[in-house]
């Protein structure tokens, strides 16, 4: 009996051993297989990438100081590659502001790659008037903690609106051009029935039309040097109704154009990268009567605004030290002047300063100093002095 | 103001059409008999990733992403940056290579 069960254990053991064996077989030319084939991966791909930044600033208006850490800001990007022509972006905006959280959609479209030279994009996008918020203003981009002048809330630029929009580019066999034209729901124009000290500013964020006219914009870029060191552009931005459907502002137009100019280049003689991007925004909206609650009487202004920043950077990279070659040198200076006559009426210089430490391509620290002097505007006459250090990171 | 922004319009029509007749027109091998290199500068990926890339960032470093996510980030700047396709594709030779 012994025998017989020993017979059977060893025959049992020999077929698992066996089958073990026909089991690595398979695997291993399933795994040559896939070695000779090569492994394929799927049209369609899905990434997570982004940007946010964190530190403290510390900033001192008309002599009162104010000191704090600033929360986190983070926004993803998410990117859904459907095929070699077809993609989706979209970016989410997460910021802890005033003791809440913040939560944007800074924009979502859909990009379809018509041919070498023509891009459809559909949905909401950031619109290329100029080159700062379209291509600069991720605080891993931005050399300085702080935008410029013009940019963001109260901002003059339009940052990114919901329409249709075509572009491209061109290689001349050296020069390059590049092209966009959009159009666009428009800017909203405040009329002054919430906040009266805004009538006869634009806001851009028109998520629903709030009449029958679209804005028409574009930008075209010309790098006339084939090593793609200098671009020069023109932007315009327009439309000829801004108020709501119905209203007595309904007809009021506006014309936004800007000039923008980059440059960048190593140059052996000074060591290093010099960098150098500027950019004017002028705004002209048509004349409107308002409304002032606090003496009952109406008022008109010439409607006419413009802002401009130039900023130069430097970072050592033939330096023989590692630590030297990281550092990055920045210097920025902007202005703004709102229209004469309107309630917000003002105008504003800013000095920036900083320095940078590169940790990687895409996360650094950033030290920096800005002074800014406000005649005017919304809060009347200031002096503020920021010292901030940020670290920001892209991902 | 109507008649700036009729001119704009106008001059964004005639920039739709332009660009429209042109991307949609035939291809170069039709009618051009000489050859592009005659013309053209031509440049390495590595160049061009230099040149490129550092126009607003860093350039960045082709270990970071595999080659299929080179795929997507590659598309993805093509439009964002507005960048020649031919540019971009010599680029992401050069990044696959690399990382």
């Amino acid at each position: 009996m012994k025998k017989i069960l020993l017979t059977i254990s060893l025959c049992f053991l020999a077929g698992n051993i066996m089958a073990q064996d026909k089991q690595s077989e398979i695997d291993s030319l399933v795994d040559v297989a896939l070695a000779k084939k090569g492994f394929k991966p799927s049209k369609t791909q899905f990434m997570i990438r982004g940007y946010g930044h964190t530190g403290v600033d510390n900033v001192t208006t008309n002599g009162e100081k104010e000191s704090s850490y600033v929360g986190s800001a983070f926004a993803p990007i998410f990117l859904f590659k459907h095929s070699d022509k077809l993609i989706f972006e979209a970016e989410l905006e997460f910021a802890l502001e005033n003791n809440a959280l913040e939560i944007g959609l800074e924009y979502a479209n859909v990009m379809y790659v018509a041919n070498d030279y023509l891009t459809i994009r559909a949905g909401k996008f950031l619109l290329p008037f100029g080159t700062f918020m379209e291509r600069l203003h991720p605080s891993w981009i931005n050399r300085l903690p702080t935008k410029p002048l013009g940019f963001g809330h109260d901002g003059i630029a339009p940052s990114s609106g919901i329409g249709v929009e075509l572009r491209g580019a061109v290689n001349l066999g050296g020069p390059r051009i590049n092209y966009s034209i959009y159009s666009t729901n428009g800017p909203r124009l405040k009329d002054g029935s919430i906040e009266a000290a805004e009538a006869g500013m634009l806001l851009f964020s028109n998520f629903e039309d709030n009449n029958n006219s679209k804005a028409f914009g574009g930008r075209i870029g010309l790098l006339p040097f084939s090593d793609s060191s200098t671009e020069i552009g023109f932007s315009t931005y327009s439309t000829n109704g801004a108020g709501v459907r119905g209203s007595v502002y309904e007809d009021v137009g506006a014309f936004l154009y800007a000039l923008d100019f980059s440059f960048i280049k190593q140059i052996s003689a000074i060591g290093g990268m010099v960098d150098v991007k500027s950019q004017y925004n002028n705004s002209k909206i048509d004349n409107a009567t308002y409304f002032d609650p606090a003496d009952g009487d109406t008022y008109t202004f010439n409607n006419k605004s413009n802002s401009f920043y130039t900023q130069l950077s430097y970072r050592p990279t033939m330096s023989d030290s590692d630590f030297i070659k990281k550092l990055e040198f920045v210097g920025r200076y902007s202005s703004f002047n709102a229209p004469v006559g309107a309630e917000w009426a003002g105008e504003a210089e800013q000095y920036a300063f900083g320095l940078n430490y590169w940790l990687s391509w895409r996360s650094l620290i950033k030290v920096a100093y800005q002074t800014t002097d406000t005649i005017g505007g919304h809060d009347g006459d200031a002096n503020t002095k920021g010292f901030f250090i940020h670290w920001a990171i892209g991902f | 103001m109507k008649t700036i922004y009729k001119t704009t319009i106008i001059s964004l029509s005639v920039l739709i059409m332009a660009v429209l007749f042109v991307s949609c027109s035939s291809t170069k091998d039709k009618y051009t008999n000489a050859d592009d290199d005659d013309f053209k500068i031509e440049k390495s990926g590595a160049q061009l990733w230099g040149e490129t890339c550092n126009r607003c960032h860093l350039a960045p470093s082709p270990a970071d992403y595999n080659d299929t996510d080179w795929d997507t980030i590659g598309l993805h700047m093509q439009v964002r940056a507005n960048l020649p396709k031919e540019d971009i594709e010599k680029i992401k030779e050069f990044l696959k290579s690399a990382n």
